[in-house]
C-alpha cells in the first residue's frame, strides 16, 4: 500500500505495441488481448495498479479501443469506481490533439490540464504488452529513496524473437547500461546476443517533472518519450533502472502470444504469475466448465463455462469453448466461445473469440507457426 | 411509484438436517453446483425475471450470508431505489424479538415493504434449487384474479403425506389444505413459493401478530386463515425442476442432477436463465498431464493431477496424482492428496483429506450412505470415513471413522 506521502496516480498506453501483433490487434488493441484462458492483458497492470493503492488510473487509449471500454465497464472488477479518481479512460481527441496520437507525448499532451489538475505527487505510466504481477508501490518506494529523477522497470532476459525482427515505424523496444542502479546509456532496437536490460516500460516520476517535460517535448515536435527525450536527458536528469526479477510474459509476436500463454500450463509459471497478489478480470457469470462422459483432457488450463466432449491436449481454452464429440484439439489456444464441431482435428491453431470449426475438418500449423483463425470466423 | 411486486425472501433456516454442513452456515449459504450458493438460485430468479427489489430475511448465522449478499452487485441488484436488503431480526422500542415463525419474520419487516408501495409480494424460499420464471407465476395470479396463489408440484401419490398438499377444484382454485396429512387428497405439493396482494398479506399478518396462539407461521396459520375467510386462493402449476435441498441426500443428488441436465432437467448452461453468484476470482482450472477427468464438473481455481469422474469440483480444489475422486461433490478450496479414494460423499470447503485415505464408498444393496465431512476438517494420512460418517472435527492419520 502507498503511505500517506507518497501519493501516485497511473497511466497505461492500451494501444502500445498493437503492431507486434497485427492478427490479434486488427480488430482490438494491445490491452484488451485475451490471455491465459480468462484473462485480458489490460488486467494485469490494471490489478497490479489497484493493489499498490494507486486508485486514479487514466487509459490513454488511441484507437480500436470499443473491446477495452467493454471490458473495463466502470472498474468495478479492479475496485476503481472512485469518487476522486476511479478510472478514466480518454479517447485520442478529449482534449486538443488529433483523431489519432503518435507516440506518449503527444498522448500526454492531450491530457495535460488534467495532469495539471491532479494532487498525486507521482505518476507511474506503464504499457500493457506485459503480464506482470507487479508491485508498483515497492517500484516507489525504490524510486523516493533513490533520489532519482525518473525510474524506469527492467528485467534481464535475452531479447524477444518478435522484438529482434521489429521493424515498425512506431513500434521501439530499449535497453540499458547501468552502473549500480543508475542508467548511464539507452538504446532504441539494439539488437544484441545475450541478456539485455530490457525495459519494461513501467516509469515512476514526479507528475510536476512530467508535465515539464510534456510540455518542452511538444512544442519541439518531439514525439517519443524514451527515444526522443530521456534518451537525449543525461545531463539534466538523473534515471535510474528498477531490476524486476518476478515472472514477466511479453507479447512480441504472435508466435511469443502462443508460447507465453502455454508456459502457463507449467504450474511453477503459473503459480509465478499468479500467486503474489489478486488479478482481477471481468466477470461473465459462467457455469463451471462441464467434462461429458467420453471426453478426454490432458495437460490443458480451461476457464469456466467450456463444454468438453471431444479430446483435448496440451491446450488453453477461453470462457465458454465447446469441444464437439469426436473432435480433436491439440497445442492450440482457443479463445471465447470458440466451437469445435464433431469430428474436427486441429494442432497449432489460434482461433480469436466466436469461431467455428467446422465438422471433421482438420487443420493444421506448427510449432513455430500456429494458424491465426480471425473472430467470428467459420473454417 | 410503488413497485408492481416486490419478493421477500426467507433464508432463516437453519438446515439442521444439513448437520455438519450448516453449523457455522446458514442453510441458503450452502454451496451448490460447482460455483453457487443456494440462494444464488431465488435470488438470480429474481432479476431475470424482472423482480429488483428484494427483502433477505436472515436469523441463523447470518455471518456468511450477509457478506456473500453484500451489496447485491453480482445479481445486479445494487440499485438505487430497491435493490437487496438483508433484514435480520432487530431491537426495538418495545424489545427486541427473535423471528417467530416465517409469517412473523414478513410482519416485523412491513415497514420495509411499505417503503416500495407494492401491489404484490412474492413469498420465496431460501432453500430450494429451481428455476422459475416468477412473472408467469404472476400473470397467472392476475389472471385469476387472485388474492393469493401457491406454487404447486405434482408429487407421486406414495409421497404425498410429506408434503403440504393443496386441494383445489377444476378452475386450480383451492379448496382445502393439508399438512402432511395421512390420507392425502391431492399430490399438489406447496413449493412454498408463494404471490400475495399485499394488502391481503398486510391484513392477515397483523392479525396473526394478535393471535397469542398462532405459532406465526404461514403454512399453519396464514394459509387455513385464508381459507376460513373464502379468500380467493389458486394453486399454480410448476412443472420446471424444483428440489428441497434440506437433507444430505438430496443435496448430494441434486449436485450429481447438474452432471446430467439433459434428464435431470437443471440446466446450469442456460444463457437466457443464467444463475448468478459472486466470483472466485481464480484462474482458469488446470488438467495435468497424465489426469482423468469424466463426466464433472470442474471450476476455476482446481488443479487436477489424479482421477475425477462423476463429480462436482467447486473453486480451487486440488486433486493429487493418484487420488481418486468418484460420484463426489468437493467444494471450495478443499484438497485431496496422493492416493486418497474419495466416493460418493459430500466434502465442504476448504478440507485437507490426507494421503491414502478412503472418505466414502460406492453404495452397495445393504448402504447408500453420503459420507459427509464439514467445512474445514482435517482428516489425517490413511484414514478411513465410513460412507454413513458425518464428520464436523479433525480426524487423525489412521483412525477410522463409520
Amino acid at each position: 500500500m502507498l503511505n500517506s506521502k507518497t501519493s501516485a496516480l497511473g497511466i497505461i498506453f492500451p494501444n502500445s505495441y498493437d503492431a507486434t501483433v497485427p492478427e490479434l490487434a486488427n480488430v482490438r488493441l494491445m490491452a484488451s488481448i485475451p490471455f491465459a484462458s480468462r484473462y485480458r492483458m489490460i488486467d494485469f497492470v490494471l490489478s497490479g495498479m489497484s493493489n499498490s493503492g494507486i486508485d486514479n488510473i487514466s487509459l490513454l487509449v488511441n484507437k480500436n479501443y470499443h473491446s477495452l471500454m467493454d471490458h473495463l465497464g466502470s472498474g468495478r472488477e479492479w475496485d476503481l469506481v472512485r469518487k476522486n479518481g476511479g478510472l478514466t479512460l480518454f479517447p485520442p481527441n478529449a482534449e486538443k490533439t488529433s483523431l489519432h496520437y503518435t507516440g506518449r507525448i503527444s498522448a500526454l499532451e492531450g491530457i495535460i490540464d488534467f495532469l495539471r489538475s491532479q494532487k498525486e505527487e507521482y505518476v507511474v505510466m506503464a504499457d500493457a504488452n506485459i503480464a506482470v504481477n507487479f508491485d508498483f508501490a515497492a517500484m516507489l518506494d525504490a524510486h523516493v529513496a533513490s533520489g532519482a529523477d525518473v525510474t524506469i522497470a527492467y528485467n534481464e532476459t535475452e531479447l524477444p524473437d518478435g522484438y529482434k525482427k521489429l521493424s515498425g515505424e512506431d513500434s521501439f523496444y530499449y535497453t540499458f547500461n547501468l552502473e549500480g542502479d543508475r542508467i548511464t546509456e539507452i538504446f532504441v532496437n539494439r539488437n544484441r546476443e545475450g541478456k539485455q536490460n530490457l525495459s519494461m516500460s513501467i516509469f515512476v516520476l514526479k507528475r510536476e517533472l512530467l508535465i515539464e517535460i510534456v510540455d518542452a517535448a511538444f512544442v519541439r515536435g518531439l514525439r517519443y518519450f524514451e527515444r526522443d527525450v530521456l534518451m537525449n536527458a543525461f545531463s539534466y536528469l538523473k534515471m535510474n533502472g528498477y531490476k524486476y526479477d518476478g515472472y514477466v510474459a511479453r507479447i512480441t509476436s504472435l508466435k511469443s502470444y502462443f508460447d507465453e500463454n502455454m508456459k502457463l500450463l507449467d504450474d511453477a509459471n503459473l503459480n509465478a504469475l499468479f500467486d503474489t497478489a489478486p488479478v482481477y478480470t471481468k466477470i461473465r457469470d459462467d457455469n463451471p466448465t462441464r467434462y461429458i462422459a467420453g471426453a478426454k483432457a490432458e495437460n490443458i488450463m480451461a476457464a469456466d463455462g467450456c463444454v468438453i466432449e471431444g479430446e483435448v491436449e496440451n491446450s488453453i481454452l477461453f470462457r465458454g469453448v465447446k469441444i464437439e464429440k469426436g473432435a480433436k484439439v491439440k497445442n492450440c489456444i482457443l479463445m471465447q466461445d470458440t466451437v469445435v464441431k464433431a469430428g474436427a482435428d486441429i494442432e497449432y491453431i489460434i482461433t480469436d473469440k466466436n469461431a467455428v470449426v467446422s465438422e471433421l475438418k482438420t487443420m493444421r500449423g506448427t510449432d513455430t507457426y500456429p494458424i491465426y483463425v480471425t473472430k467470428h470466423a467459420t473454417v | 411509484m410503488g413497485k408492481e411486486m416486490i419478493a421477500m425472501l426467507l433464508a432463516g433456516g437453519q438446515g439442521s438436517r444439513l448437520y455438519a454442513l450448516t453449523q457455522k452456515l446458514a442453510k441458503p449459504a450452502v454451496p451448490f453446483g460447482g460455483k453457487y450458493r443456494i440462494i444464488d438460485f431465488p435470488l438470480s430468479n429474481c432479476v431475470n425475471s424482472g423482480i429488483d427489489t428484494v427483502g433477505i430475511l436472515t436469523q441463523y448465522q447470518p455471518l456468511v450470508l450477509n457478506e456473500y449478499i453484500g451489496n447485491g452487485q453480482p445479481w445486479d441488484l445494487d440499485r438505487l431505489n430497491g435493490g437487496v436488503h438483508v433484514l435480520p431480526p432487530y431491537q426495538q422500542a418495545s424489545g427486541s424479538d427473535w423471528y417467530k415463525g416465517t409469517a412473523n419474520a414478513i410482519y416485523q419487516n412491513i415497514a420495509f415493504i411499505e417503503r416500495y408501495d407494492p401491489e404484490y409480494v412474492i413469498i420465496l424460499s431460501g432453500d430450494q434449487i429451481c428455476k422459475q420464471d416468477y412473472r408467469d407465476f404472476l400473470k397467472f395470479h392476475k389472471e385469476k384474479n387472485a388474492e393469493f396463489s401457491v406454487a404447486v408440484m405434482e408429487v407421486p401419490w406414495e409421497e404425498a403425506s410429506r408434503f403440504g398438499l393443496m386441494v383445489s377444484d377444476e378452475n386450480d382454485r383451492i379448496t382445502e389444505f393439508q399438512e402432511k396429512p395421512k390420507n392425502p387428497k391431492s399430490n399438489l405439493a406447496s413449493m412454498g413459493i408463494y404471490i400475495f396482494n399485499w394488502d391481503i398479506l398486510k391484513k392477515y399478518l397483523t392479525e396473526d401478530e394478535a393471535d397469542p396462539n398462532s405459532s406465526n407461521d404461514f403454512g399453519n396459520n396464514i394459509i387455513p386463515n385464508l381459507l376460513r375467510d373464502g379468500r380467493r386462493m389458486y394453486s399454480y402449476h410448476f412443472s420446471g425442476y424444483w428440489k428441497d435441498v434440506g437433507t444430505i441426500s438430496s443435496l448430494w443428488e441434486a449436485n450429481m442432477e447438474v452432471l446430467d441436465p439433459e434428464n435431470s432437467g437443471i440446466n446450469l448452461f442456460d444463457e437466457d436463465w443464467k444463475i448468478f453468484s459472486r466470483n472466485s476470482g481464480m484462474t482458469g482450472h488446470k488438467i495435468s498431464k497424465g489426469a482423468v477427468v469424466e463426466d464433472s464438473m470442474i471450476t476455476d481455481g482446481c488443479r487436477v493431477d489424479g482421477t475425477v469422474k462423476h463429480s462436482v469440483l467447486f473453486a480451487g480444489v486440488k486433486v493429487e496424482k493418484g487420488a481418486v475422486i468418484e460420484d463426489a461433490v468437493v467444494m471450495g478450496g478443499s484438497v485431496v492428496k496422493a492416493g486418497a479414494v474419495v466416493k460418493h460423499c459430500i466434502v465442504a470447503e476448504n478440507v485437507t483429506i490426507g494421503e491414502n485415505t478412503v472418505v466414502g464408498a460406492m453404495p452397495t444393496a445393504d448402504s447408500a450412505g453420503v459420507a459427509t465431512l464439514g467445512p474445514g476438517v482435517t482428516v489425517g494420512d490413511g484414514a478411513k470415513i465410513g460412507p454413513n460418517a458425518m464428520v464436523s472435527s479433525d480426524v487423525e492419520g489412521g483412525a477410522e471413522v463409520c
